[in-house]
């Protein structure tokens, strides 16, 4: 036994798996067991299995993919191992991350390295590829994400709350911002509560909601005095959960308003809640659109149950994700071979772009050298549980537009 | 069952300079330079996961040799030593940024600015003991986690800071393989300076608080005085790594700091050994590299076994639990028990008595 424990240990340092020609090696963090997993285990199996659609289809014209799925359970030291294994053994080109922890923790050295990331962690300020707003703490020259920033998640918002008051007759509404004091709730709050105030808003002291899920009537009574007509929703998953009950109970006549991760079927259905406002950047799985039919077909191909485990647009997104990135693929093998760089510049290569075969699903996107918004573009929805059922309503679009002084902000 | 003196027959100490001497014996002396040899051609050997494994495992065992001077050696408990690395972290990346101070000296002023706070937060030490000091110390870490994600100026706020990459006269510590020398020139520091400590008045006073506190005080050892100097000490390592970290990162984030990585360290000296300098690196080695190992070993064994591919997640997650038990039960003094019980088997061979 100790022999075989050891050889083995001997093999893992210095274990260094031959690449073939016709592949290529794309790392892929996920959350499945961890912090984020409530949404980690609906994001990450869109990105798996958009690529083994990919995979099942001739690849990238040809060259295969080959995608190793790493658990990571939001730990950074994990991240970083894995992130030194895949460069270091398997000649990584570009790499599916996830949250802020890792997204982050890894900002300068993919830059050093040049590996184009495709994040799930939507924070503004990775859209500063060359730290051109002053403002800018870092710029993020190979991080790129699909969807709106979280800050233009909240922007759009705050906007239509503003028309939906005028609307109501509201005079003097009041805004209040829930969240943890934590990276992930805190990265839209400043420019969030900023273009509140912007847009006539009676802005509140920000409410302090913590991510994991608890026991939030305190919370819910503070919201309540303070009188605010609209709460932006910060967290996600059960902390939502939790305090969307709690509040219930305590009986705030407030309108939340969740960013991206903080609304769907699944958040909807656990609380039985009205009205709840929630972002988007694809249609939901029931909506009909030409590039629908891929998505069921990557959601068939991976044999999974679409009834009992209805696939959300976090799902949809991570095909999006994945799609960006092998389009961008495509696009380096044609010119000059699929190495980070040229991935890179394939990202910059079409304007209102819309990956093969996912018309209608993934939005038209820019991504440029200057500014990595790839869309400003914003789904504002309506959930409420009505006879037992969800029932998502999209209320409107809202296009932001793209701000100087709102860029990596 | 304990091997407290695995030294040959005939070896007796017979003035107090050989009592106290840093390598107890030839041998000894040998094999740390043989290590230090090894240690210094790693990274023309192994590639850039196996040195970054490396520069973690240097990085956490600087941070977890403070905790175990405090646990292990003073016999105080803390559960706030991630909090700690983080200052250490925060305060190299804030100094650098805001003063110029070149990285190379920041590292060590954000040493000494964590055994401030360190000491401050080791007062309660001074009058509570065992578990009431332990929640004492769960509250540095809920504070200063707090602070981190509060203290804009200081921290960036959520948002991080930044840490500049070190540069020595033109060289710049950019890349894994340079990196890591950087990293091994700290923990040979520190080891060293934690191997001296524990031979001084000082680190002799930590033992006897340790081993009986009122005795200790009847003999003339100021307890307020050792605790909380041990808290500073021991927050002195933990900084001197989170600085260490941040620079390796490019980036601190509020983030990181959470109280399983405290548990984690607590994890490390126990597993290597509690009241052990270079027990400290084994545990620490051995934390580091479990989930690696484990991952690589479902991988070699999914071929035949493909249903282990699923739970690879909680093999690793159940791994670390279960060796701290496993440890606990077969080996509570830990790896360099075991180890140095391997060492007298060779010395003694083939007439073990």
């Amino acid at each position: 036994m100790k022999k075989i424990l050891l050889s083995a240990l001997g093999a893992f340092l210095l274990s260094t798996p031959a690449l073939a020609q016709d592949k290529v090696f794309v790392g892929h963090m996920v959350d499945y067991t961890g912090a984020t997993a409530f949404v980690g285990t609906e994001y990450g199996p869109g990105v798996r299995d958009a690529i083994d659609f990919v995979n099942a289809n001739g690849g990238i014209d040809g060259t295969m993919i080959e995608m190793e799925t790493v658990d990571y359970a939001y730990k950074i030291a994990e991240a970083i191992a894995h992130y030194k294994r895949w460069t270091s053994r398997h000649g990584m080109v570009a790499m599916q991350g996830w949250g802020t922890a890792d997204t982050e923790a890894l900002i300068t050295f993919v830059a050093r390295d040049k590996v184009p990331v495709w994040s799930a962690s939507y924070s503004a300020h990775l859209t500063d590829p060359q730290k051109l707003n002053p403002n800018t703490k870092k710029a993020a020259p190979y991080n790129f994400f699909y969807g709106p920033s979280y800050s233009d998640g909240c922007r759009a918002m705050v906007q239509w709350a503003a028309d939906d008051a005028k609307e109501k007759g509201i005079d003097n509404p009041k805004f209040v911002y829930t969240g943890d004091n934590h990276p992930y709730p805190n990265a839209p709050k400043k420019a969030c509560m900023e273009f509140a105030e912007e847009l006539g808003f009676e802005v509140l002291n920000p409410v302090i909601v913590p991510l994991k899920p608890g026991d939030f009537k305190a919370q819910c009574l503070t919201i309540k005095e303070g009188g605010a007509q609209y709460a932006y929703v910060g967290n996600l998953g059960g902390s939502v959960i939790s305090l969307l009950k709690s509040c219930d109970t305590v009986g705030t006549d407030v309108t939340y308003m969740a960013n991206i991760w903080g609304g769907g079927y699944k958040t909807i259905e656990a609380t039985q809640t009205q009205g709840y406002i929630f972002p988007s950047a694809s249609p939901f799985w029931e909506q009909e659109a030409p590039g629908m039919e891929t998505v069921r077909e990557i959601a068939a191909l991976a044999d999974r149950d679409v009834v009992a485990d209805k696939p959300t647009h976090h799902y949809i997104r991570g095909i999006c994700s994945a799609m960006y990135m092998v389009d961008a693929m495509k696009y380096a093998k044609a010119n000059g071979g699929i190495t980070g760089e040229n991935i890179r510049k394939g990202t910059y290569a079409t304007q209102d772009w819309v990956p093969e075969g996912m018309e209608g699903v993934c939005l038209p996107s820019t991504w440029t050298d200057k500014d990595h918004r790839g869309t400003t573009r914003v789904s504002i929805n309506s959930g409420s549980f009505v006879d037992g059922k969800v029932q998502i309503e999209k209320l409107r679009t809202i296009v932001l537009p793209r701000r100087a002084d709102w860029l990596g902000q | 069952m304990t091997v407290s003196n695995p030294r040959p027959c005939g070896d007796f100490r017979t003035d107090y300079a050989g009592d106290t001497r840093l390598f107890s014996d030839r041998a000894h002396t040998g094999g740390f330079f043989c290590l230090l040899a090894l240690a210094l051609v790693v990274p023309f050997v192994f590639d850039g996961y196996v040195v970054s494994l490396m520069i973690l495992i240097g990085i956490y065992g600087i941070a977890a040799l403070g905790l175990n001077i405090l646990v292990g050696f003073t016999g105080q408990i803390s559960l706030g030593q991630a909090a700690f690395f983080g200052f250490g972290a925060f305060s190299s990346a804030w100094l650098n940024t805001n003063t110029g101070i070149p990285v190379m000296i920041t590292i060590l002023l954000a040493g000494i600015m964590t055994t401030a706070v360190g000491m401050i937060f080791g007062i309660p030490a001074a009058r509570i003991k065992g578990l009431y000091l332990a929640i004492a110390t769960l509250a540095a870490q809920f504070i200063l986690e707090d602070f981190y994600a509060r203290a804009e100026w200081f921290t960036g706020g959520s948002a991080g800071s930044l840490a500049e990459t070190p540069e020595l006269f033109g060289f710049v510590f950019d890349s894994d393989q340079r990196y890591y020398y950087l990293v091994l020139f700290w923990v040979c520091v520190s080891f060293l300076l934690a191997s001296n400590l524990m031979r001084s008045r000082d680190g002799r006073a930590f033992i006897a608080v340790r081993d009986h506190y009122l005795s200790a005080e009847v003999m003339g050892i100021n307890l307020t005085k050792y605790r909380i100097l041990s808290f500073g000490i021991s927050s002195f390592f933990a900084g001197i790594g989170g600085a260490l970290m941040g620079h390796y990162l490019g980036y601190v984030s509020a983030e990181s700091f959470t109280i399983f990585f405290s548990v984690l360290f607590l994890a490390m000296i126990i597993i290597g050994g509690l009241g052990s300098i270079a027990g400290t690196l084994l545990g620490t080695a051995f934390i580091v590299l479990l989930p690696q190992f484990m991952e690589f070993l479902v991988g070699l064994l999914s071929g035949p076994v493909p249903f282990l591919l699923d739970v690879q997640p909680y093999i690793k997650e159940m791994a670390i639990g279960s060796a701290i038990i496993i440890f606990l039960i077969f080996e509570p003094e830990g790896l360099i028990h075991r180890w140095r019980l391997i060492r007298a088997y060779w010395r003694l061979y083939p007439f073990s008595y």
